[in-house]
């Protein structure tokens, strides 16, 4: 009889669990699956961007040979009487309701038994519109007497956006405060005030594999198979919807081709569970890349940034405007309104605050989360404004944000207390890494060159809950029964690496079940890198359980403590036979102070916080306003690496992502029509694009109430990136660019101001 | 995407016959890597789509003439092909510099000459290269051959002179003694974006003097333009700098570049007179 070696899987780059799988190409996801009977649903848009509707003419489509059925919201309400969804409001209708108010937004949905047929029959549909004015822009928005909604109807999930129900003649859908000290004799008191307004463009997601979902309705009981990163939540606004128990309600996901924030909440669920409903069979819906563009995107934003400041330096006051455009629909931009809100005056130790969030509405596409719920954004604006305050006052950019950063044991704006926060280490080894107190050779002639850095900092989405099973069977085999997704990030991996350290086994023979609602227990979604500290804490917590179990197994079977008889034989001895089980649960909510709504305070306002730095260097054409990002650094702190390489990856995905956000893509938009809506267009970035110098680290640290130390990663390299960017172009031109994305044209006008008409 | 009726003919007669001369959703297609973009997106929507891959001989090869004046390239060859040809790499090293900016492995594994030109692409890498090269093709219809010039092929914004029922079975590159030739992708976002413009020039210098020369402007306008009144300038002339910023100005002069997602008409407009200039000095050896 031999026991494994004690396990050692914490800190190992053990192999992603499913890399055969994926490389093999017999992983499964949502667009592989076919149903018997399942008809395919094409959908029909709306080509304005706010209008009301005066007819849908559906008969043309009907008539084509292989339309089953062509449906509109008057088919919809035979099944769902209240057909509006959201995480926030109950503002979106699974099909347009009497209103259209973006371009690109569902109208009708044409059902086939061939995909072809359907898009064919489509392209037949006419829909005529009593066209209204348009609201674009978020601070216009602020404003306008063009209200996107009649009615504001905030969901019953936010208890503090309740009082908003009922409210109209507003765009506002949520104004966030947080007041912290005395804003207004900070600046009194300071020697220098500054002040400036930064804005960002909107971007898509561009997950590799675009939305689908398919809904199976049987007499009293559905299944969703869809590629979400939050199938609980999805049962529970379903069986919302329906008005059936949640258990009559079954979602799977198998593996996602990326989700970054997308996939969250309602997208084609509650569309495909109505139309199963009305037709009795399955119905699935898959995106095309194109169309992705009218699912969900990220919110630009638009931050006045002013801060106060004494005459050695230190930062003594910081007001942060900032104005979310959340598109037609609300989505989880009340979320990010908040949650981006909260750590509006970045990383710093500030005695007076003030900020104010709002999510607006326009007659855009919805936005949502995006790797990061708007921290991106914000870090934009905060590490820009204090680059150019430390170059004005003539203060070393690293040493102003040493002087000012916030150390753990103190309290950040919204008074909970930083800890376990490496915000000094992330900013030491960006700048060691960029070699900041070494000599920098700017350039000269037609090349110039430039460095700049930053640091940023977020809170976490709180409170959530994740709930884990772990299963011993009879031979001692485990299995982990959990709702986190794995989309590439890793998550099965790092989950099986905590179960396997708790239980002493091999985290590569552990099976992680992927997430079905009708096995797998519940988990809030995976997202804002969250994943690892509360399901991590979850999986932590549930093979204690069990192993505590096997350890009063051996007591009953009287075993010495500390027998190194195998589960398999303990559980043979007790039921006989090969039999049995020893299941452990876990469930984890971090501790949470539900801000002061006036004042935005709270003892407990995150159960970690995400810190990154990032330094970049850049070659600028001067003739032409081309650069290339030459060295690219981003340093996190994740607390415990639990898997290194997989946080590797995470980090330089992130990374890469974001050198897209900062630098090559857009959603354009003209009169409120989409003028780029494809990848020929929408230009993310490709490998060429990735700097010659590209180094992703992270920092020695531990968060002490993460499981063996961790905390997430997916999110952490996005935040300081694009204003470290941003600083290096200012280095290297004399003049910093306010408004993302940085393009050779805007390097080009910035440094030839005067050359208005070239 | 509605059905269509695929034939893959194995001779350049039988393709032909057929293709229609009045029905323009009857379509020969080469690599298919622009035309079915179209069709996804639904803009075309073929009936019958005549595969030239299959033909060989006719629509193959790249061979040099026999008193070495020019190079013919069947239509037919890919664009791997035609980057790993010792020949097209001795004669027209141009081409080999132009394939590594261009579209990507899979692309040109199966993307053709011919049909790079057929498309009428503005946005094209290739095609204004072949007119600072002096190119020209062979059609075939139904009323015919015909040989003319790639210049004259290109009529608007993806228009050509091609006439339905027509393919292009060859073109014909002419080899200058001398000649240097050089491409300026000029993009303005990611890598692999589409070129906000394009700057093809071939010249034959003669000691400091630019002896004759072509310029092309490719991308910003609705089709491959080539732009005389620069020419002229540099034309026998020493190429210094006021007289390479003369002729900037000339060219953005002697066309109307308009704005569009990839730069403001401005800015392309100085993006053309440095790239003329940069280019220039490169051929030149300066």
């Amino acid at each position: 009889m031999t026991v494994d070696d004690p396990a050692h899987n914490i800190s190992q780059s053990i192999p992603r669990l499913e890399g055969r799988q994926k490389v093999t190409g017999r992983a499964e996801y949502v667009h592989h699956l076919r149903l018997p009977g399942m008809l395919y649903g094409k959908i029909f848009r709306s080509t304005v961007p706010h209008g009301r509707i005066l007819s849908v003419d559906v008969s043309e489509a009907a008539a084509v040979p292989g339309v089953f059925r062509v449906v509109t919201i008057d088919d919809i309400r035979e099944v769902l009487p209240d057909p509006y969804y959201g995480p926030a409001f109950h503002d979106q209708p699974v099909l347009a309701d009497g209103k259209v108010r973006f371009a690109g937004e569902p109208v009708a949905v044409v059902l086939a038994k061939d995909p072809r047929v359907a898009a064919q029959a489509v392209a037949l549909i006419t829909a005529e519109y009593d066209e209204l004015p348009s609201v674009d822009n978020e601070v216009e928005a602020m404003t306008s007497d063009i209200h996107v909604h009649d009615e504001l109807k905030p969901a019953a999930s936010f208890p503090d956006l309740n009082h908003l129900k009922g409210q109209s003649g507003t765009n506002v859908a949520l104004g966030y405060k947080l007041r912290h000290g005395d804003v207004e004799a900070g600046f009194a008191a300071a020697d220098h005030i500054f002040e400036h307004t930064l804005t960002t463009q909107p971007v898509m997601h561009t997950p590799m594999e675009p939305f689908v979902s398919v809904a199976d309705v049987r007499d009293d009981h559905m299944t969703l198979h869809t590629a979400s990163q939050g199938p609980s939540f999805v049962r529970i606004e379903i069986a919302r919807l329906l008005g059936w128990p949640e258990n009559r309600v079954r979602v799977k996901v198998p593996f996602l081709g990326g989700g970054f924030g997308g996939k969250l909440y309602i997208k084609l669920e509650a569309l495909v569970t109505a139309l199963s409903l009305l037709v009795r069979q399955p119905v699935k819906i898959a995106l095309s890349m194109e169309e992705q563009f009218f699912m969900v995107t990220r919110h630009p934003c638009t931050f006045n940034i002013k801060s106060g400041v004494t005459k050695d330096g230190k930062i003594i006051a910081r007001a942060c405007e900032v104005i979310w455009n959340g598109g037609a629909y609300a989505d989880i931009g009340p979320r990010v309104t908040q949650k981006a809100g909260f750590t509006a005056a970045g990383p710093y130790d500030i005695d007076n605050v003030s900020i104010d969030s709002y999510a607006v509405y326009t007659n855009r596409p919805p936005a949502g989360a995006l790797r990061g719920f708007g921290a991106p954004q914000i870090a934009w604006a905060y590490e820009c404004h204090t680059d150019m305050i430390a170059r004005e006052m003539g203060i070393d950019q690293v040493d102003f944000r040493r002087k000012n950063l916030l150390r753990n044991g103190r309290p950040q704006a919204s008074g909970t207390l930083i800890r376990d926060a490496a915000l000094d280490a992330v900013l030491d080894r960006a700048a060691e890494r960029l070699g900041w107190s070494l000599p920098f050779d700017p350039g000269g002639g037609r090349i110039k060159r430039g460095r700049g850095l930053a640091v940023a900092i977020k809170g976490i989405t709180a409170p959530t809950t994740s709930v884990a099973i772990v299963n011993l069977y009879g031979d001692g085999s485990c299995g982990l029964y959990i709702g986190t997704v794995d989309m590439g990030q890793g998550s099965d991996t790092v989950m099986a690496q905590i179960a396997a350290e708790v239980l002493n086994l091999d985290a590569s023979k552990i099976r992680v079940m992927h997430t079905d609602t009708d096995v797998t227990p519940y988990d809030m979604g995976t997202l804002g890198s969250r994943s690892t500290f509360h399901m991590g804490t979850a999986v932590r917590l549930a093979a204690e359980e069990a192993r505590d179990k096997i350890e009063a197994l051996r007591v009953e079977l009287d075993e010495p403590a500390g027998s190194n008889i195998p589960l398999s034989e303990l559980l043979r001895r007790k039921y006989g036979m090969q039999a049995g089980n020893i299941i452990g649960t876990g469930s984890f909510i971090p501790e949470y102070e539900k801000p002061d709504p006036d004042t935005g305070q709270s003892r407990a306002a995150t159960p970690f916080w995400g810190v990154g730095a990032a330094g970049a260097e850049v070659e600028v054409d001067t003739e032409t306003g081309q650069f290339e990002v030459t060295r690219l650094i981003s340093v996190v702190d994740v607390g415990t690496a639990i898997n290194p390489k997989l946080v590797e990856a995470q980090i330089s995905g992130a990374a890469i992502m974001q050198l897209g956000f900062t630098t090559t893509e857009e959603m354009l938009f003209q009169d409120g029509q989409l003028l780029n809506g494809s990848l020929a267009d929408y230009k993310i970035p490709n490998m060429l694009d990735v700097p010659r110098d590209f180094r992703n680290e992270f920092v020695e640290s531990r968060q002490q109430d993460g499981p063996f130390g961790a905390k997430g990663a997916g999110e952490i390299s996005t935040m300081a990136l694009s204003p470290a960017v941003g600083n290096a172009v200012a280095d290297a031109i004399g003049t910093y660019l306010l408004d993302m994305p940085i393009t050779p044209e805007a390097v080009y006008r910035a440094l030839h101001p005067a050359d208005g008409d070239a | 995407m509605k059905n269509f009726d695929l034939e893959e003919p194995e001779s350049l007669a039988e393709a032909l016959a057929l293709l229609d001369e009045d029905d323009s959703a009857v379509r020969p297609i080469g690599g298919g890597t622009a035309l079915m973009l179209m069709m996804k997106a639904q803009f075309f929507e073929p009936t019958r789509l005549v595969s030239l891959r299959k033909v060989g001989g006719a629509l193959g090869g790249i061979d040099l003439s026999e008193d070495g004046s020019s190079l013919r390239v069947g239509a037919g060859t890919t664009f791997t092909q035609l980057q790993q040809s010792p020949l097209v790499q001795k004669h027209l090293p141009v081409i080999g510099r132009v394939m590594k900016t261009l579209a990507n492995v899979r692309v040109r594994n199966v993307a053709t000459v011919g049909g790079n030109l057929a498309h009428g692409d503005p946005h094209l890498d290739l095609p204004p290269v072949w007119m600072a090269l002096d190119a020209a093709v062979d059609v075939v219809g139904p009323s015919g051959e015909r040989r003319l010039a790639v210049a004259d092929l290109f009529q608007g914004y993806y228009e050509t002179s091609l006439a339905d029922g027509e393919v292009i079975t060859a073109l014909y590159a002419p080899l200058v003694e001398d000649r240097r030739a050089a491409y300026a992708k000029v993009t303005t976002r990611a890598s692999h974006d589409w070129p906000a413009l394009g700057v093809a020039v071939s010249l034959v210098p003669d000691g400091d003097v630019i002896a004759d020369i072509r310029i092309v402007l490719g991308a910003a306008l609705d089709m491959p333009t080539r732009l005389t009144a620069a020419e002229n300038v540099l034309r026998g002339q020493p190429a210094g700098d006021d007289l390479l910023a003369t002729a900037g100005e000339t060219a953005a002069e002697e066309v109307d570049i308009e704005s569009d997602h990839r730069g403001s008409a401005g800015y392309k407009n100085h993006l053309l007179k440095i790239y003329l200039g940069r280019v220039v000095r490169e051929l030149m050896g300066r």
